[in-house]
């Protein structure tokens, strides 16, 4: 999985623009299956993707449309999905979105995630054997968000810690 | 048909009737000035009834991208406001960073250009399909990341960007800015102001449009070779510590610091204020615009504020040229001049003409409402600042900017003004870096080192300047040969860069972009055979079109020049010792290059 380090990350968004620029030879941050948030206010930077959770909530999609990858990516299929939204309703932070009748979730780029190499801060790694987190706590917050807020509400809550540090930082 | 690069369209605004009008950019418009600066000055040209009040209803206010914003070519993050300025009545332009540019490219739209005036506060949401006309009175008087907050939770969107005025636009200081991305500013020439005067609080942009590649494959090789030679460049690891605030030392280090409102050249608390301190006591962390790999800005925290910066300009001026050798006290202004909307170079400007003058007797208490104040008084610097923002007492005259504020006082004082065609110089004493004064001498928007940025003559690089600009001298920076040369060169490479759009700390100080280059990453974004010729003859155009320009608003060969100070005042320590710039024979030959009349 991609691993994410809130700290590091400057903002750039060139794991973003390197994600939909690979996948689809444009850059746009809607083709994009990484995507980077700058919350001004705190100044907290950070991009939002799939954790591969515990409770795998996308795979209760109505037509079984999703599965999992040898790599634990979850892997859409395009002739099945009537893109009726649950996927995208159902994560708890935002990191599976339908656009223009296509679902962006991450694919790891086949195990070579070019996001990674984009990122010369070393924010994001990939990490085959990484242990998978829970988001059920955050699942019960985000319910009635759209997928934006939910990034949002995720990278706030880890920001919470960054800012912490920062304090301790400077003190 | 533009397909590739461009967005292939135009927005237009009308503010009165709250209408909107999107049409298709002309290619032939377009490829005669790129984008970006040029786009806008030409539509200035074009369209703006140029004898109208800067602050009614009728001045235009133009947002513009470029062929290459948001691309993937790093940092293609900029955007540039034009407007006939407020504060000097001539052409008016800022540009900014972040991340605004890139998701205004987003919208498909080319150039956003914003006429009339609304008659209550209202924000602009535009979207792919237009513009929505949105009432704001809980907007007035919030600060820049509060109205972005705002915004954002109202649109439920964080991908929205937002450039928004904060109080100082709103009330209509004539050196306000436009800030996006929480701290990028459009800083100078008071483009907050025209904003402001339209009651348009802020513009919000949020797109689905992808920006598309004529040649994707070619685009990537020449973006790749791009992003190594940033990579490897032998200033990377000191500008990704520092960022311009690497500057401080550096600029002392030669005795043109400016300290004291320019009458001294070095300052001997240097190492209290500069980047290094700044970086190793309270950065936090690395911040970058736009798909950039130098990541050379910062985010602080400091025990009561935190914000991200500041830039060199600001904390030289809040630091050596008002006299203050407190850093956390630079820091704080810089986030309250970010958030409060003011352009800082002007802001301490007016206050270090305040302090020089009162120093020499030739302005008393009395002629300011009983107030004084000397280098580096804190308390009284912030109460300036807090008045100018809400044109509070005498702050409502300094809200004027330094020139106009100079009239009602003697000419010995006004002499002391650090200004050309009516704009603030920025910290950088021209008698040691004489082709930055040739700059601030003939840029199109008054004293300001953007337009030329001419970084080769500190760089020392003997040969390549008898090989670029016909001497060696071009190379040394107490020479005043060969800047013109100099200049003509640079002043089209940083223009490039504004059109194109990308950063000129990258393109033009780390010497990266060149016409080739350029030309080649235009033709696969675009499609469009831009030779690296063509290329130069119209951005030599177009700056043939700013100097036009600005003679229909009443420039003459005379206001190319420098505060007398640069020219009979020597400095009188350090490495620049007893050096003065002879600025009027190096615009003489910069109008001889250029062909343009006396």
């Amino acid at each position: 999985m991609i691993k994410v380090n809130i700290g590091k990350c400057t903002g750039c968004r060139r794991c973003e623009t390197t994600c939909a620029f690979f996948h689809t030879g444009k850059v746009n941050h809607h083709l994009s299956r990484i995507k980077v948030l700058n919350l001004y206010e705190t100044g907290i930077d950070g991009p939002i993707v799939c954790v591969q959770c515990q409770e795998r909530y996308c795979l209760r999609c109505p037509v079984e449309a999703l599965s999992i990858g040898a790599m634990g990516q979850v892997i859409a299929s395009p002739t099945v999905c009537t893109f009726c939204g649950y996927c995208e309703e159902s994560c708890p932070i935002g990191a599976i979105e339908i656009f223009d009748v296509i679902v962006y979730v991450c694919d790891l780029c086949g195990g070579k995630p070019k996001c990674v190499e984009a990122c010369t801060e070393k924010a994001i790694v990939f990490d085959e054997n990484g242990e998978r987190p829970s988001l059920a706590d955050i699942r019960e917050e985000t319910k009635k968000m759209n997928p934006s807020q939910k990034r949002q509400f995720y990278l706030n809550k880890l920001g919470m810690e960054v800012r912490k540090q920062w304090r301790k930082q400077i003190a | 048909m533009l397909k590739y690069g461009y967005g292939g369209r135009i927005l237009k605004i009308d503010l009165a009737e709250r209408k909107f009008k999107i049409e298709k950019t002309d290619p032939q418009w377009i490829k005669s000035v790129i984008g970006g600066r040029a786009a806008n000055t030409k539509r200035l040209f074009e369209k703006l009834k140029l004898d109208c009040d800067p602050l009614s209803h009728k001045n235009l206010l133009i947002f513009a991208v470029g062929p290459l914003t948001g691309s993937l070519l790093p940092a293609s993050a900029y955007y540039t406001v034009t407007a006939k300025s407020p504060l000097t009545g001539i052409l008016g332009d800022s540009a900014a960073g972040g991340q605004f540019a890139a998701e205004m490219k987003q919208t498909g739209f080319d150039q956003i250009i914003i006429t009339g005036k609304s008659d209550r506060l209202i924000y602009l949401m535009v979207t792919d399909s237009g513009v929505e006309f949105i009432e704001c009175p809980e907007l007035a008087g919030k600060n820049i990341v509060q109205t972005t907050q705002i915004i954002r939770n109202q649109q439920k969107n964080y991908s929205v960007q937002v450039a928004a005025i904060g109080p100082a636009g709103e009330n209509l200081v004539l050196f306000s800015t436009i800030v996006s991305s929480g701290n990028r500013v459009n800083g100078r020439t008071g483009m907050g102001a025209v904003m402001g005067s339209k009651n348009l609080k802020a513009l919000a942009v949020h797109g689905s449009k992808s920006v598309e590649f004529a040649d994707t494959l070619g685009f990537l090789e020449e973006v790749k070779k791009i992003e190594q030679d940033i990579l490897n460049h032998n200033e990377y690891r000191k500008r990704y510590n520092m960022g311009t605030t690497m500057l401080m030392k550096d600029l002392n280090r030669i005795g043109i610091l400016p300290t004291n409102h320019f009458q001294k050249g070095v300052c001997d608390y240097v190492d209290e204020v500069s980047g290094q301190n700044l970086a190793s006591t309270y950065k936090v962390k690395n911040k970058a615009c736009f798909n950039c790999n130098l990541h050379c800005s910062r985010y602080y925290v400091v025990d009561n504020f935190e914000a991200e910066g500041p830039e060199f300009e600001t904390l030289c001026g809040f630091t050596s040229r008002i006299g203050n050798r407190d850093l956390p006290f630079a820091l704080e202004m810089n986030e309250y001049l970010n958030q409060m909307g003011l352009d800082s170079i002007s802001t301490c400007e007016v206050i270090g003409w305040i302090m020089e003058c009162q120093e020499r007797g030739l302005i008393h208490s009395n002629d300011l409402d009983d107030f004084s104040i000397a280098w580096g008084e804190k308390d009284k610097i912030k109460e300036l600042v807090k008045m100018i923002t809400f044109r509070q007492g005498i702050g409502n005259k300094l809200a004027e900017g330094t020139t106009k504020l100079s009239q009602n006082f003697s000419e010995e004082a006004r002499k002391l003004v650090m200004q050309v065609k009516g704009l603030d110089i920025i910290c950088g004493d021209p008698r040691g870096i004489k082709g930055y004064g040739l700059t601030y001498a003939i840029a199109s928007r008054g004293g300001d080192h953007l337009r030329a940025e001419p970084f080769f003559e500190l760089t020392n690089r003997k040969q390549e300047a008898k090989k670029r600009f016909g001497t060696e001298k071009a190379a040394d920076r107490l020479a005043e040969e060969g800047k013109a040369a100099l200049v003509c060169y640079s002043e089209k490479i940083a223009l490039l860069t504004d059109c194109l759009t990308m950063c000129k700390n990258i393109g033009l100080c780390m010497d990266i972009l060149n016409f080739e280059k350029a030309s080649k990453l235009l033709k696969t974004a675009t499609g469009i055979d831009y030779s690296p010729e063509y290329l130069q003859n119209i951005l030599g155009d177009a700056i043939d079109l700013d100097f036009k320009l600005n003679r229909r608003f009443g420039m003459r060969r005379e206001d190319d020049a420098l505060p007398g100070r640069f020219q009979n005042e020597p400095l009188k320590e350090g490495p620049t010792k007893g050096s003065t710039i002879d600025i009027q024979r190096m615009v003489d030959e910069y109008y001889e290059i250029h062909g343009w009349k006396r």
